[in-house]
């Protein structure tokens, strides 16, 4: 196993190269000069322009800024934004609130969504599934950011339960109504998928020699249909926890969240290019280490799986 | 104990995704210590984090200005009128055709105790016009000699020749051409001094400084300052002795993350102390913040001017023919109608070139019935310029999508256009702001395209000649009158009423050949908590900070 372990982190080499490079591609093909940006209506000299560009690497042929990137890189340096802030520190400042948002909404995510998914699967056409599967509809429906604000206004202005923004000094308490908002969308999906995989489970033959076996009917549930049915719900929740980092910008901007989402939105609206590659190759990074995570996990559901 | 290996892979899974949650957890502990908000008399107001390194020749948006005119005085003070008072300068006095400036300072210190003297302003602004050092401000040092249009010192070198110390106290500014206004100009964040202790041993301003900046204005950096992305903390500078001395105990500079104006609003809506003043109505509140009783609403004309231009270049608008065209585009544009139902009375319909803030600004400038929307005669016009030359193709105006209500308002503008003068129109969309300007600089737009101006100092020539003038810097439609440079320049060198009728006449001028089309002044809008007390817009359409108290 640890040698399968050894050869996906070696993939990850290829995969840092090529993301880096498609993503210095794409930055170059988005038109418009980042100078004129900083200058804004007034006027800019051309030497003054020159020199700044220069100083950011912004007129070197694509394949050298590229290479000077993967060559800094190396050495954990990945530049400076426009204003004077190493990317390195960027991350480092941005990314806990991120991941922390990230692994609370996964939690309730799993929690609520295996929970309520394996119940409705068991009670197949049952009161609790069809209304389950009604709510679930609605959850996926409502767009993210109208269940942001209306939650937000409900919760944080008129109720006054917590504060309606989470701001620099954030605590995990604080984040909790955020988490809830980005892990709605998700977990109506968990629910289905956990629902779908139970109730096919439930009439698998080995099942039904647990059954026959005399065994009692928790145990039935619990070893033999809840494990079985959650490889599929592991994979999706385990890519979720990608999206959800790099999606959360929208949540980000409505709780006001200082998060790696914003940060990479902020930069691509400034044409920070180093500063944009750095962050969605860490991002692209954590993903890589995510899906080796969930494909480890799948050993441990499923015994007929192996490393070698 | 054996471990099978399902209970070791299950390990490794769990310590990987132990080792993520811990880290997240310690990031989290980091960011503890000194809160945004509460505390006596702290006022915690709306910002975003400074694009550039906090130098005033290198700061050259709000990010970092609303901080540096808190943390500096320049030669001159801005009253909240636009007028000005002499904060650093004992006496500003010109010669006789207002071309050589004759500065004496106070006695005044920067807050690490040296002296601010006439090498403080002349080095820092020297390093400004300095192209070596990639000063995006240096375009304000343009009206000094030895500088070119854009204000870059000529051929490289590292003074310019209209800067002269006569001693620690007083130094001597010569200009290129006779301005008499130029002491409204001093008070701009460009012209800050700055002291001795900034520059590295190589010359530069070392990055140390622009992380956290000596001044010498009402305000100093506590000691966490600039946190990046998160806050500016600043407390009253004891030893301040200028015109703004600040009435709270200190200034929070609160970052919302993307700029989130909408979450900045709601935490001014719940009155708990995490925002106190949102300079910036969000958009989605514009509708009904005058009425929200939760916060304090504030809404009048602003001093940014909003237009858009025609080059000349561009077929049909050339000569008289244009000038027909543009008079008839105009009179197509139902202004209030677009500033009420689009922007919910958020701007003011124009009526001239400049803002309704400045000094000496008039309803009535001779000839800008051309702003009113008039159906008929705009109609007859365009028929007119048909008979010089027959109309073809479409009207299209450029607008960056980045912007909130641009496409709205382009939208409208266009489609009354279309409908009043019965040709095709539509808005040519630019994702951002800064591909929008590329064309527009290279010259290789094919279009009209929105424009805009936000004063860099309270003056109306501030909103003509940097535009109109031939060759100006931000002249983005290539104007050129040879009547309207005379008159600028003799606006400039007088004085009173007689400078206030050369702008009305230069104003006139353009309103015929309306190288522009005005559209509306934008207001100043902002949201302030309940207990908030002293807020009053100044010309910069801020509040001035130093007046705010709780």
């Amino acid at each position: 196993m640890w040698w399968y372990v050894g050869k996906r982190l070696l993939q990850t080499i290829p995969v840092f190269l090529g993301a880096t490079l498609i993503l210095f591609i794409l930055l170059k093909l988005r038109p418009g000069d980042p100078i004129l940006n900083l200058a804004g209506n007034k006027p800019v000299s051309d030497e003054v322009r020159d020199a700044l560009a220069a100083q950011y690497h912004l007129d070197d042929p694509l394949f050298v800024q590229w290479f000077q990137f993967v060559k800094s890189a190396i050495t954990l340096d990945f530049g400076e934004t426009f204003s004077g802030q190493p990317v390195f520190d960027l991350i480092k400042q941005t990314f806990p609130v991120t991941v922390t948002l990230a692994i609370m909404a996964l939690a309730i995510d799993a929690i609520l969504g295996i929970g309520l998914g394996t119940i409705a699967g068991l009670r197949r056409n049952g009161w609790f599934d069809s209304s389950v599967l009604v709510v679930s509809l609605l959850l996926l429906s409502i767009p993210i950011f109208v269940v942001g604000f209306v939650m937000q206004l409900v919760f944080g202005v008129k109720l006054g339960w917590t504060s309606p923004t989470v701001g620099s000094d954030w605590t995990v308490s604080s984040l909790i109504l955020p988490a809830i908002v980005l892990a709605i969308a998700n977990f109506a999906y968990t629910i289905r998928l956990t629902r779908t995989s139970v109730a096919e489970n439930l009439s698998a033959d080995h099942v039904r020699t647990a059954r026959a076996k005399g065994l009692s009917n928790r145990l039935v549930v619990r070893d033999h249909v809840l494990r079985n049915s959650l490889v599929p719900v592991v994979t999706y929740i385990g890519i979720n926890l990608g999206s959800l980092m790099a999606g959360a910008i929208i949540t980000e901007t409505i709780f006001n969240i200082p998060g790696i989402g914003n940060a990479a939105y902020t930069a691509i609206q400034k044409g920070e290019t180093s500063t944009v590659v750095a962050i969605v190759t860490f991002m692209v990074m954590v993903y890589v280490l995510m899906s080796l995570l969930v494909d480890l996990l799948y050993a441990v559901l499923d015994p007929r799986i192996r490393y070698v | 104990m054996r471990l099978t290996r399902r209970t070791r892979l299950a390990g490794v899974a769990m310590i990987a995704a132990a080792g993520l949650t811990l880290a997240a957890c310690g990031g989290g502990s980091d960011d503890g210590g000194s809160g945004g908000g509460g505390g006596d008399n702290v006022i915690t107001v709306y910002g975003t984090n400074p694009q550039n390194p906090l130098i005033p020749t290198a700061t050259n948006e709000v990010g970092g200005g609303d901080p540096l005119n808190n943390l500096f005085s320049g030669l001159t003070a801005y009253n909240s009128d636009g007028s000005i008072v002499n904060e650093v300068a004992e006496s500003i006095e010109p010669n006789e055709d207002s071309t050589v400036w004759t500065i004496k300072l106070k006695p005044w210190k920067f807050t690490d105790g040296t002296d601010v003297t006439a090498d403080s302003f002349v080095n820092a602004w020297n390093y400004g016009a300095d192209a070596a050092n990639k000063q995006l401000n240096n375009y304000f040092f343009y009206p000094i000699a030895g500088t070119d249009e854009n204000g870059n010192t000529l051929d490289g070198a590292k003074t310019m020749t209209g800067l002269k110390v006569i001693d620690d106290t007083s130094f001597e500014i010569t200009l290129k051409n006779p301005e008499s206004d130029f002491p409204l100009r001093l008070g701009y964040s460009a012209y800050f001094p700055v002291p001795e202790s900034a520059y590295g041993s190589d010359g530069k301003i070392t990055k140390e400084y622009g992380e956290a900046p000596i001044g010498n204005g009402p305000y100093k950096l506590t000691k966490s300052g600039w946190e990046r992305n998160k806050q500016i903390s600043m407390e009253p500078n004891p030893d301040y002795t200028g015109a703004h001395k600040p009435e709270n105990k200190g200034l929070v500079f609160k970052f919302y993350a993307g700029g989130g104006t909408d979450a900045a609003y709601t935490d001014v809506q719940s009155n708990n102390g995490n925002l106190d003043v949102l300079d910036q109505v969000p958009p989605s509140a514009l509708k009904t913040f005058e009425d929200d009783d939760k916060i304090s609403a504030y809404n009048e004309p602003g001093s940014n001017f909003s237009s858009f231009t025609i080059p000349d270049r561009l077929a049909h608008f050339k000569g008289e023919e244009g000038q027909l065209r543009r008079a008839a585009i105009s009179m197509a544009i139902n202004r209030p109608q677009i500033t009420e139902k689009i922007f919910n009375d958020t701007r003011t319909p124009a009526t001239d070139f400049t803002s309704p803030v400045l000094d000496g600004w008039t309803e009535d400038v001779p000839g800008n019935e051309v702003l009113q929307f008039n159906e008929a005669e705009a109609k007859k016009l365009w028929a007119q310029a048909d008979a010089i030359s027959k109309w073809d193709g479409s009207f299209q105006l450029a607008y960056n999508s980045d912007g909130a209500g641009n496409k709205e308002f382009v939208d409208a503008v266009t489609n009354q256009i279309a409908t009043v003068l019965g040709i095709d129109s539509s808005g040519k969309v630019y994702p951002t702001f800064d591909e929008l300007r590329e064309e527009v600089t290279n010259r290789t737009i094919k279009t009209a395209f929105r424009t805009g101006w936000q004063a860099d100092y309270p003056s109306m020539l501030n909103y003509l000649g940097p535009i109109y003038a031939t060759k100006a810097g931000s002249n983005d439609g290539d104007y050129s009158n040879k009547k309207f440079d005379q008159l600028i320049s003799e606006a400039s060198s007088s004085d009173g009423d007689e400078r206030y009728a050369k702008i009305s006449e230069a104003q006139t001028l353009l309103l015929t050949d309306l190288p522009a089309i005005p559209l509306w002044y934008q207001n100043a809008t902002a949201a302030t908590s309940k207990n908030l007390k002293g807020f009053e817009f100044n010309w910069q359409q801020k509040p001035d900070y130093y007046k705010l108290t709780k």
